[in-house]
């Protein structure tokens, strides 16, 4: 596991020539806190010896700069710090998408369940707070102290050393029993967040129909007693919680005591001045107040830990069983000068990965289909026998047992990459990126003009449509929020037509469309999808029979062969 | 941004708890902090002048309790902010929800959104409660006592901090004010780019079908480092906040230091009093600090609670006020037979008329479909009659015309099946507190729903059913409030959009011999297969084109 770990906490760290700088920067901060203590301390102890105002000079302007250095360094600290975190975020992301390219789409919780999304990615963009949070405040300070503590140590060995124990003993006790105490509350409370929070979104949900069935009451009883356990987990968690503070406070006190105590020998026998003396007593408040990161980071340590183990979890380091592996020696495909290729499927067995966070997939047992050059085949059966399983396994996303040809070719044998250069898929639900129609669609041609693309869309039935919301620069929204399903659907398929993909699946392309309108678009995909290619159309619906060649029945995961 | 809501306080008597308490605990870390900083100038003080440690053994008693009074308040705070944060929050969310329940059909943009900020939403209370509000009362309460100890100890010390501080907030709203505009126009760019990782993550499938995967790095870092330098822009500047303040405590602290240890030379003021002033005023600074400090952190819980205040302050939205102002025409033909009166209803979304002045009357023994394009308002009628959905115009289900009693008279399944956790068979049986199992298992097998066991569980978001499963599960629920509680109408909508036809004909069948056994049925649908059982097919046609 602490193996695992490490793979997201390295990608995480910056290198130190980037990290350095802040580190010092944050040193020097810290040490002007202290230092700006230690010189009032002393100027105030000095002059109360009533020397000539001269003797106070040094003191008078040690206060003024490390006044102004105690702000303008953590100025630039958090600036550089910031600077670096962010330069190490490219670096994190790259290595976190070369890691995950291999696995997506079905070997990738995140993107074979929406939700699970956005937690993956925040997951990873919150690792860089262990260089921002928790290594560079933790080593700026602990630079200061030591040398807060060597200095005190040379005015008086004993009263360091008993401030240095102090210090380690009271963050000890701060930040572990803190842990141990805050990890038991959270095992705690964290269930009962996960059933308030279903809880109440059963209940807001399903509102209209807790209203219209007379259950409303029922289920807001039952919201009011899981919030009244997480509220009881959490009053007795509270009581542990402020122990961090408590004991930074009482630490303070006993470092000044302590302080006292070893340095009032060497006062009384002169070998310490007053001034010395002041300073070797009230030092330790600001190294407390400095050493008061060291929890927080802790803290936030713990929560990295945590976002480390789900992006870890969720990216496994081996290819999980049912993905297809990578092929040494590559076997070409013959060049499609003809048209489409063959397909030919025999016995096709398939099953998705078994993902944590994801539920059964269904398999596929045994699928027997040819489809010739330039057919249309509807591949119908009920939700739940395995069409989308066959759809991932014809563009190589799912491993296969059994056989299956392209052009006479093992398709398991090919690159992926140029497997998926013949046949193309739409999927159920095509991902548009939050930008306008015309990024939208280049990615899947980028070297075509504006005409080739409006020309596109006009053969998908967009034209008008993209018209009238002002031509290709029109934004999509966040998630295609402002695209219906069976226009992202005509999206997908002018993606597709632009790719030119030979073979080309669709899967269930009316599923998120209105049922008036799905007939409207079948017979629109099919009319501008075939034009030459093979079109395989994945549905749970009955489809006009006039638009496809052929219909093949998918149930329970099988296909019979053709009689 | 209002720092303290009085709304707030008005709908959760914790927090006006949690202030009583704050209050005190505040006091009582004022006081701990004179103690603490006169006990350890007197020691200094008392050391350097040659007295024995064991001489001064009060002052270090009275140094030891400051400080585990500071300790037993710097706890206390954190259990009051965490339980504090924690009662608020249960108090908001169960207003909230009666709130929502009080009008169950008013539109809400995303009930998930809903749901979060009702439910883990609110756990953003916590910083609010557990950091922001003890530094603003400690700035209250705390910041006024310490000053006027200065100003007693030594009154041009006190005089510096007097006029010193106020210019702390005053800087603070000014840098504000100027960046306010530049952060602004960042904000927009910065939540974009922010968000491309995810894009790239979710659109990973869309790529690699595309052979666009490999060329996502250098795209990826170029986006990021786009981020990186717009973000930093934004934060030299909103750095320069918190620089200013810092800035401003340290300075003072200097300015006391340097001005005491001066006068000290020529003997204006006493070692002790200087000591003492120097030890409090930085903690003068401090609650000013961690407010502006803390600010950005409570931000999130402030706006956790406005979201879950303006639920409870939005007005009631009842669809059956309409109605009961306009009661049913007297001079109506009354027919016993008539189990669903609609009169003239009209129904307005976003002030855009959706159906106009329907007129439709179903009587017991009719399956009556309704049909017409999509957006035409044809689940609005049905939400109309649920008291859901405000309208014009009268509605009576079985001569009832307040919304609650209409729904006490029809069983309902709306488009979108929502599933309670639980078991198939608790979510056939809701609202009945006794369910027979017979009773379960009849409507199940009515609904087409064979391939569903009555104990088989279903997750907290409707795990465990596929989408058609669901579906039917929900149309079973309907037919068994329809026939335990012998209802005279049952209302559907688009039953059969995601079923198969052999499923299709059990529920068409079903639905026939409802209307046999003398009910009413109004379902909305598009299948033929529906339209074709149906005594009447009403088409509501969208109001745009009628005119």
């Amino acid at each position: 596991m602490s193996a695992e770990r490490n793979r997201s906490l390295r990608l995480a760290m910056p290198p130190a020539r980037r990290f350095a700088l802040p580190v010092l920067l944050g040193a020097l901060s810290a040490g002007s806190t202290i230092a700006l203590l230690a010189a009032s301390a002393w100027l105030i102890a000095r002059a109360a010896e009533q020397p000539p105002i001269l003797f106070l000079s040094l003191g008078v302007v040690g206060v003024r700069a490390f006044a102004i250095g105690r702000g303008l360094f953590r100025y630039l600290e958090r600036l550089t710090g910031h600077d670096a975190a962010f330069r190490q975020l490219a670096d994190l992301r790259v290595g976190m998408v070369r890691r995950i390219v291999p696995l997506a789409p079905d070997g990738l919780a995140a993107t074979r369940r929406g939700d699970l999304l956005a937690r993956f990615t925040d997951d990873v963009d919150e690792l860089q707070d262990l260089p921002l949070r928790v290594v560079q405040p933790v080593a700026g300070a602990v630079i200061a102290i030591v040398l807060a503590l060597a200095g005190i140590a040379w005015l008086a060995p004993g009263a360091a050393l008993v401030v240095a124990l102090v210090l380690v003993l009271g963050l000890l006790v701060a930040t572990l029993g803190q842990g141990v105490l805050s990890v038991r509350a959270e095992r705690r409370i964290a269930p009962l967040r996960g059933s308030l929070a279903d809880a109440v979104l059963a209940h807001v949900q399903g509102l209209p129909t807790l209203v219209a069935y007379d259950a409303e009451g029922a289920s807001l009883a039952r919201v009011a007693d899981v919030d009244a356990r997480l509220r009881r987990a959490r009053v007795r968690a509270a009581v542990g919680s402020g122990l961090a503070g408590a004991a930074v406070a009482i630490t303070a006190g006993a470092a000044v005591l302590g302080a006292m105590q070893a340095a009032a020998g060497p006062l009384a026998a002169g070998a310490l001045g007053g001034p010395e003396f002041a300073i070797v007593v009230l030092v330790p408040l600001a190294i407390l107040e400095v050493a008061g990161v060291v929890p927080v980071a802790w803290a936030t340590w713990r929560t990295v830990r945590r976002s480390a183990e789900r992006v870890d979890g969720a990216v496994p380091e081996d290819l999980p069983a049912g993905l297809p592996t990578p092929v040494a020696a590559p076997q070409q495909l013959p060049a499609g000068t003809d048209g489409p290729p063959l397909l030919e499927l025999r016995d096709v067995r398939a099953s998705w990965p078994d993902l944590a966070g994801v539920g059964a997939s269904h398999a596929l047992g045994g699928v027997d289909l040819v489809v010739r050059p330039g057919e249309r085949v509807l591949v119908r059966g009920p939700s739940g026998a395995g069409k989308t399983t066959l759809a991932h396994v014809l563009v190589g996303f799912l491993a296969y047992e059994g056989s299956f040809r392209v052009d006479g070719v093992e398709a398991s044998e090919v690159d992926a990459d140029r497997l998926r250069e013949r046949i193309g898929l739409c999927e159920q639900r095509p991902w548009l990126f939050d930008t306008d129609i015309r990024q939208n669609l280049l990615f899947a041609r980028d070297d075509a003009d504006d005409d080739a693309l409006l020309a596109v869309l006009d053969r998908v039935g967009l034209g008008d449509w993209v018209r009238e919301r002002g031509g290709l620069d029109a934004s999509v929204g966040e998630r295609g929020a402002l695209v219906s399903g069976g226009q992202a659907q005509r999206i997908a398929l002018a993606r597709a037509m632009l790719a030119d993909f030979p073979v080309l699946v669709l899967d269930e392309p009316t599923a998120n469309v209105d049922q008036e309108r799905a007939d409207a678009l079948l017979a629109d995909l099919l009319a501008a999808g075939a034009d030459g290619r093979t079109v395989i159309l994945i549905s749970h619906d009955r489809v006009d029979p006039s638009l496809v060649d052929r219909t093949v029945v998918c149930a329970d995961g099988r296909v019979p062969a053709a009689t | 941004m209002r720092p303290l809501d009085p709304a707030l306080l008005r709908h959760a008597r914790s927090a006006r708890w949690y202030l009583l308490v704050g209050a005190v605990l505040a006091g009582a870390q004022a006081l701990a902090i004179l103690a603490f900083a006169w006990s350890l100038q007197s020691l200094v003080v008392g050391l350097i002048d040659g007295a024995s440690l064991a001489s001064l053994s009060t002052w270090t008693a009275w140094f030891a309790a400051a400080v585990v009074v500071r300790a037993l308040v710097a706890w206390g705070w954190d259990a009051a902010g965490t339980i504090g944060a924690a009662a608020v929050a249960s108090e908001l969310r169960v207003a909230a929800l009666r709130a929502l329940g009080r009008s169950p059909g008013r539109r809400i943009d995303s009930t998930v959104d809903t749901a979060v900020a009702v439910g883990g939403g609110l756990d953003a209370l916590q910083p609010y409660f557990g950091r922001f509000l003890p530094q603003l009362v400690a700035t209250v309460v705390v910041v006024p006592t310490l000053v006027l100890a200065v100003l007693v100890a030594d009154p041009l010390s006190g005089l510096i901090l007097v006029i010193v501080l106020p210019l702390v907030p005053v800087f603070m709203v000014l840098i504000g004010l100027v960046t306010r505009a530049v952060q602004e126009r960042q904000w927009a760019a910065l939540t974009h780019l922010s968000r491309q990782f995810l894009e790239l993550v979710g659109g990973l499938s869309t790529l690699i079908v595309h052979g666009r995967q490999h060329r996502q790095e250098a795209r990826i870092r170029a986006d990021t480092d786009d981020y990186r330098v717009r973000t930093m822009r934004v934060l030299r500047v909103t750095f320069l906040s918190s620089f200013v303040l810092e800035l401003a405590a340290s300075l003072s602290v200097a300015l006391v230091a340097v001005s005491i240890g001066l006068r000290l030379v020529d003997g204006t003021v006493a070692f002790a009093a200087g000591l003492f002033v120097l030890l409090l005023a930085p903690e003068v600074f401090l609650p000013v600090r961690n407010v502006g400090a803390q600010f950005h952190a409570s931000a999130e819980g402030i706006t956790a609670a406005r979201n879950v205040l303006a639920l409870i302050d939005a007005p009631d939205e009842d669809g059956a006020d309409a109605a009961v102002s306009r009661p049913a025409d007297p001079g109506a033909p009354s027919d016993d037979d008539v189990v669903l009166d609609l009169r003239g209803v009209s129904i307005a979304y976003d002030g855009r008329a959706a159906v106009h002045g329907l007129d439709l009357v179903l009587r017991r023994g009719e399956l009556v479909a309704l049909g017409g394009p999509s957006g035409a308002g044809k689940s609005s009628v049905l939400g109309a009659v649920l008291g859901f959905v405000p309208h014009e115009g009268a509605i009576t289900v079985d001569g009832r015309s307040d919304a609650a009693s209409r729904r006490d008279r029809l069983a309902w399944a709306g488009q979108e099946a929502v599933l309670l956790p639980g078991t198939v068979a608790e979510n056939v049986a809701l609202g009945e507190p006794e369910p027979h199992p017979e009773a379960v298992r009849r409507a199940l097998r009515d609904a087409a729903s064979d391939d569903v066991a009555p104990e088989q569980p279903i997750g907290a978001r409707g795990e465990g059913l596929s989408g058609g499963q669901t579906d039917r599960v929900a149309i079973a629920r309907a037919l068994h409030r329809l026939r335990v509680r012998d209802l005279p109408l049952l209302l559907l909508d688009e039953p059969t959009a995601a079923t198969d036809p052999e499923r299709e004909a059990v529920l068409v069948h079903t639905l026939r011999g409802l209307a046999r056994e003398g009910r009413a049925v109004l379902v909305v649908s598009h299948r033929p297969a529906v339209l074709e059982a149906a005594d009447r097919v009403v088409r509501i046609e969208a109001v745009t084109h009628v005119g």
